[in-house]
């Protein structure tokens, strides 16, 4: 096979087997790889009633057909299981250097079965594969445990791994690699944990071989020359992250605070933005493999309360651990997003989980009693200690470990977690941006801004300017923006080039690289089809029309100050127009008709 | 100015900050958008003017905005009031943004 190259690994953790497979090129070409070809993977041999964290939940580390080729920053992979924190479908998409070594080593993918009776990990050094014993690694967080593999295999390795988050089965601990980057979202890392599975440790000296390489050459070429021109991906994200959207969502007055509570502009916005980020903490930007952008942060905070070194925060994390907490100091932030980084959990739910604790705790349905210290919004000490335990599971950490959505049901307000099928929103409310609040409550893994960024079209003008108040267009612009990303998403390479390059790119890319012919159609195509599976596996596991909905406060109490002062989501207006266009009866389920067009019968 | 009145505010963000050397200034007022972000090139040169309008290409061209600038005034992006043509008065805050995107 060209661009995929043609092997998956399955390893019983069970009984230890390891077994080495030929990969479908049909199904690799209808699904591309990653997140598509991961989910069809699980979905043909898993029961979607199965409980998240039981031996029987595969746990799926799969690639694109572009991960680890010339493409535009293809350095993509994708962990897929049941999530523990949603009971929908986790497919987590992570960044670095660990996807394309994988390939080099001679695998699209890795299919993990069972469960580990003790700690393990799997070393693949090219044609050796083998579990390894990992219990003088469990307890260690993501950059020792990284170190001491690097030293053990080899220097050059690359590692992704779980840290105490996942060991501990916090609901979103995250799948680490390459140190710093992650597969953060819907608790991947708990079902890792779950397994007993530590670490996987790749080393590979093979390549990936293109179909065409003239016509890939001047594919990438073409896309690389968009991307280094356009102003968002040639300049503004390396230079400033992607924090760098603080002050702009604040302006346009659709920035979250205290627990959505207060939004939508923050007095510290500009103390957290990716300005004051850039001339502060900031030692340099960074990427990922074949990466011309470099929005990573290496931040170094060298004294005080919150000394420490790390990546980040991107500007979800400044958002969670900042606003929505009520907070404005930025080292305070740093350190809370190294935790995350270092203990492996996902700061997007943590952060706003901490706000949902404070606000219960304001209500009174928490108490000093559960919480073991008061909470309030703006308390950055408590913020930062709070997310330490969480990860570690220690003391009211072991409840915030459960999410928001647990935690407010069980002190009896569920209204005030601020999720969208149990998973957290990000940081656009809802109520300055309609489509984005269409994007969040049909989203398949819940709320998730990555997997249909209506920020670009109502807030950043990209690839158009629409107006963040409205609803006309929004159901037919929020169905392009998911399916374009199912497909990118599950092509291994990277959302941000989509700011600069789209469809066309893609196909062409993927056309050269695998010798199927990939149409702009067929790329849209493919998107469709990835998002309606998504969606007959959430249907079959007993989501309803009643599951695409946003948390009450969205719907009805209407933005406090601001340009978007007095806004609400109007979800009622867009959903059934979205379900239309969607080729979905009136209650969100696809017709017949569509999924037999979808080959999905 | 009436008494009491706050007057109008322009903010830069990102790298125009590099260029104009502020983050905000109450220096320069306009009866219309345009006029407000002809003064401030004037004032701060041709670097700040390759970001908010695009080239002239022609002698009668009007000006355009360039497709790399955001721009809000109270908020609003441009787009959805009057464009160029958006009227000001005191107290409007005028934001000024290069083409940036994150999540």
């Amino acid at each position: 096979m060209y661009g995929w190259v043609g092997q998956i690994l399955r390893i019983n953790l069970s009984d230890g087997t390891v077994k080495k497979e030929a990969l479908d090129p049909v199904e690799a070409k209808n699904y591309m790889g990653a997140r598509g070809l991961g989910t069809r993977l699980w979905l043909k041999e898993c029961d979607p009633k199965l409980e998240p964290l039981s031996e029987d939940n595969n746990l799926i580390f799969m690639t694109g057909a572009l991960t680890g080729t010339m493409a535009t920053n293809a350095g993509r992979y994708n962990v897929v299981c049941k999530a523990p924190l949603t009971g929908a479908m986790a497919a987590s998409n992570a960044g670095g250097y660990w996807g394309p070594e994988l390939k080099y080593a001679g695998y699209d993918g890795i299919i993990f079965e069972g469960k580990a009776e003790k700690p393990v990990y799997l070393l693949i050094n090219d044609d050796q594969v083998e579990l390894r014993c990992a219990e003088h690694l469990w307890g260690k967080d993501v950059n020792e445990t990284t170190d001491t593999l690097r030293e053990e295999v080899d220097i050059d390795a690359k590692v992704a791994c779980i840290g105490p988050g996942g060991e501990k089965l916090v609901k979103y601990a995250c799948v680490m690699n390459d140190y710093t980057r992650a597969a953060g979202r819907s608790g991947v890392g708990a079902v890792m944990g779950f397994k007993n599975l530590k670490a996987i440790v790749v080393k590979g000296t093979g390549a990936v071989r293109v179909a065409d390489p003239d016509a890939f050459f001047d594919a990438l070429v073409k896309a690389r020359e968009k991307v280094k021109n356009h102003p968002v991906t040639g300049q503004g994200l390396g230079m400033f992250g992607t924090q760098i959207l603080i002050n702009i969502l604040d302006e346009a007055g659709g920035f979250p605070v205290n627990n959505f509570r207060d939004s939508g502009t923050f007095s510290g916005a500009e103390a957290i933005s990716g300005e004051t980020l850039a001339k502060t903490y900031l030692v340099r930007n960074k990427g990922c493999m074949g990466c011309s952008i470099g929005c990573g942060r290496i931040v170094n905070v060298p004294e005080g309360p919150y000394r420490s070194f790390g990546e980040g925060p991107e500007y979800e994390a400044g958002w969670s651990f900042g606003a929505d907490c009520g907070i404005d100091d930025l080292a305070a932030i740093i350190k809370a997003n190294n935790y995350c980084n270092e203990l492996g959990v996902d700061p997007i739910t943590l952060g706003s989980t901490i706000a949902c604790a404070i606000e219960l705790y304001e209500i009174g349905a928490l108490t000093e009693k559960e919480t073991g210290r008061p909470l309030a919004f703006g308390d950055a000490e408590a913020m930062v200690e709070l997310t330490r335990m969480t990860a570690l599971r220690e003391g009211f950490g072991n409840e915030l470990a459960e999410g928001s959505y647990r935690l407010a049901s069980k002190y009896g307000h569920p209204e005030l977690s601020m999720t969208c099928k149990k998973q957290e929103m990000a940081a656009y409310d809802p109520r300055a941006l309609q489509g984005m609040g269409l994007n969040y409550a049909t989203n398949n893994r819940g709320g998730c801004h990555v997997r249909g960024y209506m920020t670009a079209p109502e807030i950043l003008g990209i690839p158009e300017k629409l107006d963040n108040l409205i609803t006309d267009g929004k159901a037919q612009w929020t169905k392009i923006f998911q399916d374009l990303t199912a497909a990118v998403d599950s092509s291994g390479i990277c959302l941000f080039l989509t700011f600069a390059i789209g469809a066309p790119e893609v196909a062409e890319q993927m056309t050269a690289a695998t010798g199927f012919d990939y149409t702009v159609e067929e790329v849209m195509k493919v998107g469709e089809r990835i998002w309606n599976m998504e969606r007959l596996f959430n249907i079959t596991n007993g989501f309803t029309k009643e599951d695409d909905t946003m948390p009450p406060r969205l719907l009805k109490e209407p933005v406090k100050v601001g340009p978007c002062k007095g806004a609400v989501n109007k979800l009622d207006v867009m959903l059934p127009e979205y379900y239309q266009l969607r080729g979905w009866d009136e209650n969100g389920v696809p017709t017949t008709g569509k999924l037999e067009e979808l080959g999905l019968q | 100015m009436q008494r009491g009145c706050s007057p109008l505010k322009v903010k830069f963000f990102a790298l125009l900050r590099d260029i104009t050397g502020v983050k905000e200034t109450t220096d320069f007022s306009g009866n219309i958008l345009v006029e407000l972000l002809e003064e401030l090139c004037e004032h701060y040169g041709k670097d700040l003017t390759r970001w908010i309008f695009a080239p002239i290409t022609g002698d009668d061209q009007e000006r355009q905005l360039s497709g790399d600038i955001i721009i809000m005034v109270n908020g609003r992006a441009i787009e959805h009031l009057a464009g160029l043509a958006t009227p000001l008065k005191e107290e409007d805050v005028v934001a000024i943004f290069p083409r940036l995107a994150g999540g």
